[in-house]
């Protein structure tokens, strides 16, 4: 693992974007129709228990990552192979973020660029970030945001000058219960963006300050919470709950509505530039905490010599992992959820706490003894 | 490669076996020391110097014994060595009796500072750098005796760093004036020079500036440390050191700052950085640099706040339109034509008809000419300069748009870029810029502004990455520092800027004192004086 540190604010500033990330791109809570934004707001909630297990589990080893404590909660082979798993489920998100951010260019803008061309050089720049380590990428978050700020205001005000909002998209409120609220949050909201924050557990043994660790996780997930809620409610309110349930990429529908004095019009750039920077940070991340994690797990010194193939293996996968954009869809929306997030972000956190729970509460002896104890043994 | 290393390694292994044995030479002991025989003496010098033209040897008589003033023609101030001979040696009458030696101590105090040396390598730093030596035939000591006094350039108005309320006056080429420059402006005992000679042939004055107390312990140790390391055999420019103790040689951008500006090395002593004084060169390095440094002028403290922070921002705008200007353009009209208003989209277009370029070679060839134009009239002599503007005028404006080659909006980006980019106060960040620029171009012609996202991500990043004397290069903005947000973006009024910069100076942090806002009379009496502060 990096001998790096990373400060409170960085952290909120990270947690932020990669929150934020792709989630503001698509239909978030489309199944819940003009509802979503309560479905957003529900996930977060269960995004902030779930970050609270994690942050449990986090109390009890403050400077391992997942894949060192596992190992100490489930002992050494079984935890290997979870630490193994988280791996691989690390690796996959970060090739579908980036297959998902290659199609939206190729089908929104580059319509004759290849995906393979826009993916590597992309892949290219994450490359360089993850080779300068955690804090290098934690200072171009802090002075991403407030590019992305800037935008977002700027975008915010237009819009609302164009006079293209409606609010009455948005009513009737519980139109068909709390039915399709619930399967969206079960099936979505909850685990995308919100259950992401697994990944948090390969990032919080880099914070310097434990104490404001969690504020600064709960601070930037409840901020990228509003966000998003915000941005769905514009989505729909500008675009109408059926027009946007077609859309595959509503943010740049609602962008493209923006027109004031036939001057400013087709501002695809801002759309552009926070794919790009949203993009970037989200494959950054989940990428980092495989680098983390392989380094970690088959303790290397310098995790520096599993950077490129690592990196060349999310480029491949994100090229291969879906025959076209409709199968990336369908696969990321009906499957994935049930069949990878659940069980990677809900299931084996919680069986890894309630293990913690027993072997180190009920002896009534410290954690830290017995990490002590352990990390002699293994050696 | 092994055979390179090997190469290197008997090369070093030579030069230091060189070195040795000039050391082994030196250090015999019948050769450290001044001998009694004064011709000995000279015919060993004159040796040891090959008889160059311009050592002057002058003999006098002191009593019963002969001696000799050396020096050297042109570092030493002649005329005082002759005022000395004409009135003290030459009609002086000595007593035969008296120690003759401290005698001519006694006569030559009136020259400067003294001091008795009787180490042979002592002989030559002496002369060398100005001094004059007098030998007396029968003692194994000489008298050294400070009288530096060559040609200086006066000093005169700065030429590359220009500003319209600040002082009028530049570092010279003599390390000495540049410290009194300096030290005209801090009147305080804690500003400390420490002096270091570099360059094992020229042996050049460095001087190492810092107020103790505010500089940083461990930037100042580090300063030295980095300075000591260097062992090369000439120093001829401030730009050597820069180059030797920056942290990162692989950077587009400088880690090191340099002013011909005493104002601005004073301010940021006053900072907490430490200066790095090379004589022979006009230029002082200050470190560390952060990356906002290079757009602070000196005109932004000397004006009201408010014009100031307009000013810096129209600054930092510019730099960004020198950046990414042409490959603003190149990406917009290759691959996003629909973001182009649809009016300015058909001008654009009409005059790009008859251009035969793709706007990437168009913007390529104008910018490249531009660059080779103002090269080229930075070199020429002033008579012939004003020549190359004219047909640069017209080439890459008027002929070139009526030949079709290219279109009149790029003359304009290409002009506009050209412009901005002269408005970043200090050279050595704005031909990162430009350097840059191509680079961004290269990657807007290939894919648009999703090329020019990425290149500028890259470039984020790295920037990120640099350290200067260890302290994060983009320091107040990532990583992001509240208080160091008073002389970013926006210049807070001098009484609000209470604190001097933490992530540089240590320990004396405090700038102004309590209640320094000025107010009308009538608010307060304890402010009634205090009205002409601001």
């Amino acid at each position: 693992m990096e001998n790096a540190k990373i400060n409170g604010s960085q952290l909120f500033v990270l947690i932020v974007l990669f929150e934020m990330g792709s989630a503001i791109l698509f239909n978030l809570g489309g199944e819940a129709k003009q509802d979503a934004w309560i479905a957003i707001l529900l996930g977060l909630l269960g995004g902030i228990l779930l970050f609270l297990i994690y942050y449990r589990l986090y109390k009890f080893f403050p400077d391992l990552p997942l894949t060192s404590y596992a190992q100490k909660i489930m002992g050494k082979w079984i935890g290997k192979i979870i630490g193994f798993l988280y791996i691989i489920y690390f690796l996959y998100i970060a090739a579908r973020v980036l297959r998902d951010f290659g199609a939206l260019l190729v089908s929104a803008i580059y319509t004759t660029t290849p995906l393979f061309v826009i993916n590597t050089l992309m892949m290219l720049t994450i490359f360089y970030a993850i080779h300068k380590g955690i804090e290098v990428i934690a200072r171009v978050g802090q002075f991403y945001i407030m590019v992305i700020y800037l935008l977002a205001i700027v975008g915010f005000i237009l819009i609302i000058s164009s006079g293209e909002i409606h609010w009455g998209n948005l009513l009737p409120i519980y139109e068909n219960g709390w039915k399709p609220i619930f399967k969206a949050v079960i099936g979505q909201t909850l685990t995308f963006p919100f259950g992401e924050m697994i990944v948090c557990t390969m990032l919080l043994p880099f914070v310097n300050d434990q104490k404001k660790a969690k504020w600064a996780c709960l601070g930037g997930m409840i901020l990228a919470g509003i966000n998003i809620t915000i941005t769905v409610i514009i989505n729909i309110s500008v675009l109408g709950v059926i027009p946007l349930s077609r859309s595959s990429f509503p943010l740049l529908n609602t962008i493209g509505r923006i027109e004031i004095a036939e001057f400013i019009e087709r501002l695809d750039v801002f759309f552009m530039i926070y794919l790009v920077i949203a993009g970037f940070f989200k494959v950054t991340i989940f990428y980092y905490a495989a680098v983390a994690g392989s380094a970690d797990l088959f303790q290397l010194k310098n995790q520096r010599i599993i950077t490129y193939p690592i990196g060349l293996l999310i480029l491949i996968a994100s090229l291969t992992i879906a025959e076209s954009y409709s199968e990336h869809v369908v696969e990321g929306l009906k499957y994935a959820p049930y069949f990878i997030h659940w069980p990677m972000q809900i299931i084996l956190p919680i069986i890894l706490l309630i293990i913690a729970f027993i072997r180190y509460n009920k002896k009534g002896s410290s954690p830290s003894g017995e990490q002590g104890n352990q990390g002699n043994q293994g050696n | 490669m092994s055979i390179l290393s090997n190469w290197r390694k008997n090369k070093n292994k030579k030069r230091q076996n060189d070195n040795y044995r000039q050391e082994l030479d030196r250090q015999k002991p019948e050769n450290q020391v001044i001998l009694r025989n004064i011709d000995e003496n000279i015919f060993r010098i004159k040796g040891e110097l090959g008889n160059s033209s311009d050592l002057v040897f002058r003999d006098f008589k002191l009593g019963s014994l002969r001696g000799t003033a050396i020096y050297i023609d042109g570092l030493a101030d002649n005329q005082m060595i002759s005022d000395f001979f004409l009135e003290s040696i030459s009609d002086s009458k000595v007593d035969s009796n008296q120690n003759l030696f401290e005698v001519l101590m006694r006569k030559t105090i009136g020259l400067g500072n003294i001091q008795t040396i009787t180490n042979w390598n002592e002989v030559f730093d002496s002369f060398l750098s100005g001094n004059t030596l007098f030998f007396l035939d029968g003692y194994n000591r000489a008298i050294d005796v400070e009288t530096k006094g060559w040609e200086k350039r006066a000093i005169t108005e700065p030429t590359s760093q220009l500003s319209i309320r600040g002082p009028r006056d530049s570092f010279t080429e003599t390390i000495r004036t540049n410290t009194a420059l300096i030290r005209r402006r801090i009147k305080s005992p804690n500003l400390w020079l420490e002096p270091m000679k570099i360059g094992t042939v020229t042996q050049t004055d460095i001087g190492i500036m810092y107020i103790k107390g505010i500089a940083n312990e461990k930037i100042v140790k580090e300063v030295k440390e980095r300075l000591k390391r260097i062992d090369i055999d000439s120093v001829l420019s401030s730009g050597y050191i820069e180059q030797l103790i920056e942290d990162q040689t692989w950077t587009n951008f400088p880690t090191t700052y340099h002013s011909e500006r005493p104002d601005i090395v004073a301010s940021q002593l006053l900072e907490g950085r430490v200066a790095i004084l090379v004589d022979s060169s006009p230029f002082v390095v200050t470190v560390p640099a952060l990356f906002i440094q290079f757009f602070q002028s000196p005109d932004d403290y000397y004006s009201r706040f408010d014009i100031s922070t307009a000013i810096r921002l129209l600054r930092i705008l510019s730099f960004f339109i020198a950046f990414i200007g042409p490959s603003l353009y190149i990406a917009a009209t290759t691959f996003h034509q629909e973001m182009i208003p649809t009016t300015l989209l058909i001008a654009i277009a009409a005059q790009r008809e008859a251009v035969p370029f793709p706007a990437f070679v168009e913007a390529f060839i104008m910018e490249v000419t531009f660059e080779i134009l103002r090269e080229a009239g930075l070199r020429l002599p002033r008579a012939v300069g004003q020549a190359v503007s004219i047909v640069g005028a017209l080439v890459i404006g008027q002929a070139a748009v009526q030949a079709g080659f290219v279109s009149p909006v790029m003359v304009i980006v290409v002009s506009i870029t050209a412009i901005a980019n002269f408005s970043t106060p200090v050279f050595s960040m704005a031909i990162s810029a430009r350097l840059l620029r191509f680079i961004l171009m290269i990657l807007a012609s290939i894919l648009g502004f999703y090329g020019l996202l990425l290149g500028i991500t890259f470039i984020m990043i790295h920037l990120c990455s640099l350290r200067s004397f260890g302290i994060p290069y983009m320091m107040p903005l990532a990583p992001f520092s509240l208080r160091g947000q008073q002389d970013v973006f926006i210049r807070f009024p001098i009484w609000a800027m209470k604190n001097r910069p933490k992530f540089i100076s240590k320990g004396n942090l405090a700038r102004t004192g309590e209640n320094q806002k000025p107010g009308p009379p009538s608010q307060g009496q304890d402010q009634t004086n205090k009205g002409d502060q601001g």
